[in-house]
């Protein structure tokens, strides 16, 4: 069957001038009424508003749901996008937003859907160098999951938003609700912490 | 070592590109969404457990029927593996009558005409997602469905002999 991620976002591993000129071209399209323009964002952002979903725990087939619900109501909200930024913003905040508007409604989730909670990546047969990547990783991991459940969240969306749009992103990501919400830079010094001055990350 | 923000942010990126990777058809199923959502079709059920079991279509090895169902309209479809890996798709209407049917992908869509006995097929479909759709011939504009229902069936996923 066919696989289209040839488009996933891999931020810092493309020119990001690139990349930015050619979504802000997409996006401009797609408010012009291209089918293909849209299609195109899709293929690109996606991989993003996938972890974004699963970041807050919803199940797989909910975040799937989720996901196309978002890109459905975008469509009627492309005159306000303009700007690259601005449409990762609006899709990172409004699938976060559904998503947890669903979990909230949806309370019975199956124990099995987080199964990715404890799995910890295996090491790629290989090189040593894949191997030792692969304990740091572990490591990584491990230590990740002693975080907060809300600095969890957070890095994780932040490590798929790419650099340039992270601004326009944070400024409504920090939990709305009055009290002092996680950031980006505390959630990654607790991860220091939890590695360890000796195990960390190269 | 203490690695930098930017190292750390990247790497977590890593381990979740592999613990919890996006399924690979979920873009393609959302353009399929997308793509569909102005058009006001019926839309055609797999007629029977079975016909579903078998949405996951292997040429090749034998041929396989599948049968859908609408309120208006039965499409059944037989599909055969061509020797190059590409599948045949030879179908029936029924109530039998002429119509359009495309055959809609993610980046294409290749339509054919059924005859008055209400059969078609398309002779070398390339690998992928697919979906049909049918159509009254001469309700629209160059034979597309337009105005008048059309019926659009589930996602068929068309696979090639191993």
């Amino acid at each position: 069957m066919i696989m289209v991620d040839n488009g996933v976002t891999v931020p810092g591993r493309v020119s990001e001038d690139d990349r930015r000129a050619r979504i802000a071209g997409l996006v401009s399209a797609a408010r012009d009424g291209h089918p293909e323009a849209v299609s195109e964002l899709v293929s690109e952002l996606t991989p993003v508003l996938w972890q974004v979903a699963r970041a807050t725990g919803l199940g797989q087939s909910d975040a799937e749901d989720v996901i196309q619900t978002v890109w459905m109501s975008l469509l009627s909200h492309l005159e306000g996008i303009h700007t690259p930024a601005a449409l990762t913003a609006w899709l990172v905040i409004t699938t976060r937003r559904e998503a947890w508007r669903v979990k909230k409604a949806d309370r019975k989730q199956s124990p099995a859907d987080q199964e990715w909670l404890i799995a910890i990546p295996d090491p790629r047969p290989g090189s040593e160098e894949s191997v030792i990547m692969a304990e740091e990783y572990r490591q990584l991991w491990a230590a990740f999951l002693t975080l907060p459940q809300r600095c969890q969240e957070l890095l994780r969306i932040v490590a798929f938003v790419p650099r340039p749009d992270y601004d326009e992103v944070a400024a409504t990501l920090h939990m709305p609700r009055g009290s002092v919400g996680p950031t980006r830079g505390r959630c990654l010094d607790k991860l220091r912490t939890a590695l360890g001055p000796e195990e960390g990350i190269r | 070592m203490i690695a930098d923000d930017a190292g750390l942010t990247a790497a977590i990126r890593d381990v979740f590109e592999s613990v919890d990777p996006m399924p690979a058809g979920l873009p393609e199923r959302i353009q399929f969404a997308i793509a569909l959502r102005d058009l006001d079709a019926e839309l055609a059920r797999f007629a029977s457990e079975s016909d579903e079991a078998a949405i996951a279509v292997r040429g090749m090895e034998e041929s396989r029927t599948i049968t859908f169902d609408s309120d208006s309209l039965t499409i059944m479809i037989r599909i055969d593996g061509n020797a190059d890996g590409t599948v045949r798709v030879d179908g029936w209407l029924a109530p039998a009558q002429a119509g359009r049917v495309e055959m809609r992908r993610v980046d294409n869509s290749i339509a054919v005409t059924a005859d008055e006995a209400g059969r078609f097929a398309f002779l070398s479909v390339p690998r992928g997602t697919a979906r049909l759709i049918v159509g009254l011939l001469g309700e629209g504009n160059n034979g597309r469905p337009n105005g008048e229902k059309s019926v659009i069936t589930p996602a068929l996923i068309l696979l090639a002999a191993e």
